[in-house]
């Protein structure tokens, strides 16, 4: 296993959470100002520590999402087939319409004449 | 009683997927704002700690400054998120064509003008009234709206084979997809809940050591309202994780919504038989309605 997957396993960034919040509850406890600047120091590398494996996890999770979207799109891009589809039934209930109206309007003008 | 009689007509898929819908636009919203909020939150610690830093002996650059994620990372999280928008709208605006104004308009229109036509050929006789072109032949109302019924339900019936052949699949083999993106969305959520209650805490600290270092030089008023913040920003912390700690819970609903989706869409043996009854039901009812709204004069 790599440093990188080590570090990015969620056991040690719990390991790194749970030092952060003890660190965080020796800073409220502590009573002079130079005991929380220590305390602080040492808690601050902790959370610049935990930042860089959160940024990982996301930049990981960007490149799994990358992979997703082609597929989201394609099945996107399928729905919008079936609609078009259903909407061609509609229309050639209308061109149906139209063929009457037009037959219509043809006998209108031969009744005229007759 | 009328809203009863609403939902009856409905398909199980054309509720089950707009219901869905529904459910995926609050989750995709609400997605969208808590990364915006995650990034703020996490920018507000680094210039805050710039500010505590500005005077000590650590060089300072502005540029230093970084998001919690990058432009291409937010981008592809937007893209996704309008993706699964578009596909559960797609669904429901599909399944929900069943009921299409459209088709009913265009069937009624039909017998419409069969009508037109029947007058043309048997005018009413008046003395203005052109003779008639085929005087043993009429087109009652009756039979006018037996023809737009008809074609209404050969509509009815190639939608519905349309959306019963094609959107069952499509559901079923989106569902590890979703499911995928669920699991994603929810690792971001435990990494933005985290980070972000780590950035409350740096903020709480720095506030709390700029009274403790600098509080002295404040006058008793401006003291006063730098000490209050800090229970404020404890507030903000504690809400920004209920929300995104419920937004973690709708992702983890979207995902069995959809599960439950893809069971029913792929259910086709005895055990969908209630559905196809209400299908039936909803397809009856559809029909007699329309079939009711048919001018009969």
């Amino acid at each position: 296993m790599g440093t990188t997957a080590v570090l990015q396993n969620p056991a040690t960034v719990d390991a790194y959470q749970a030092l952060y919040d003890s660190l965080g509850r020796a800073y409220w406890d502590a009573s002079d100002i130079n005991s929380k600047d220590l305390i602080q120091g040492a808690r601050e590398v902790i959370y610049d520590i935990i930042t860089e494996l959160d940024e990982a996890q996301f930049d990981a999770n960007t490149a799994a999402l990358l992979a997703l979207k082609p597929k989201i799109k394609d099945t996107n891009a399928v729905l919008e087939k079936i609609q078009t589809d259903i909407n061609g039934i509609t229309k050639n209930i209308n061109t149906a319409s139209r063929v009457v109206s037009a037959i219509n309007n043809v006998l209108a003008i031969v009744s005229a004449f007759a | 009683m009328l809203l009863l009689a609403g939902c009856a007509t409905t398909s199980p898929l054309a509720r089950h997927t707009a219901a869905f819908s529904a459910a995926t636009n609050v989750v995709v919203d609400n997605s969208e704002n808590a990364y915006r909020v995650a990034v703020r939150i996490h920018d507000d610690e680094q210039i805050s700690a710039i500010v505590q830093k500005y005077d000590t002996n650590q060089p300072w650059d502005p540029h230093s400054i970084k998001h919690l994620i990058d432009a291409k990372g937010l981008e592809t999280r937007t893209d996704i998120l309008n993706g699964l928008k578009t596909y559960a709208q797609s669904l429901a605006d599909i399944a929900n064509n069943v009921q299409s104004d459209q088709l009913d308009a265009a069937a009624t229109s039909v017998g419409a003008n069969l009508r037109k036509m029947g007058d043309t050929l048997n005018p009413t006789a008046t003395d203005t009234a052109p003779r008639a072109l085929a005087p043993g032949i009429t087109i009652a109302p009756q039979q006018a709206n037996v023809v737009s019924a008809a074609l209404k339900t050969l509509g009815d019936y190639l939608v519905n084979k349309k959306v019963k052949s094609g959107v069952p699949k499509v559901i079923r083999d989106m569902d590890p997809q979703i499911d995928a993106l669920c699991k994603l969305l929810d690792s971001d959520l435990v990494v933005l809940r985290r980070q972000s209650g780590n950035d409350y805490e740096q903020l709480l600290v720095q506030q709390d050591m700029f009274i403790r270092k600098f509080g002295s030089t404040l006058s008793p008023t401006e003291r006063r309202a730098e000490i209050k913040k800090l229970p404020q920003i404890l507030a903000r912390k504690e809400a920004t994780d209920a929300m995104l700690q419920e937004l973690q819970e709708s992702i983890h609903t979207l995902a069995q919504t959809h599960h439950a989706l893809a069971a029913t869409a792929q259910s086709s043996s005895a055990a969908s038989l209630n559905e196809r009854i209400a299908d039936l039901r909803a397809s009856g009812e559809r029909l007699s309605r329309f079939y009711s709204s048919l001018p009969t004069t």
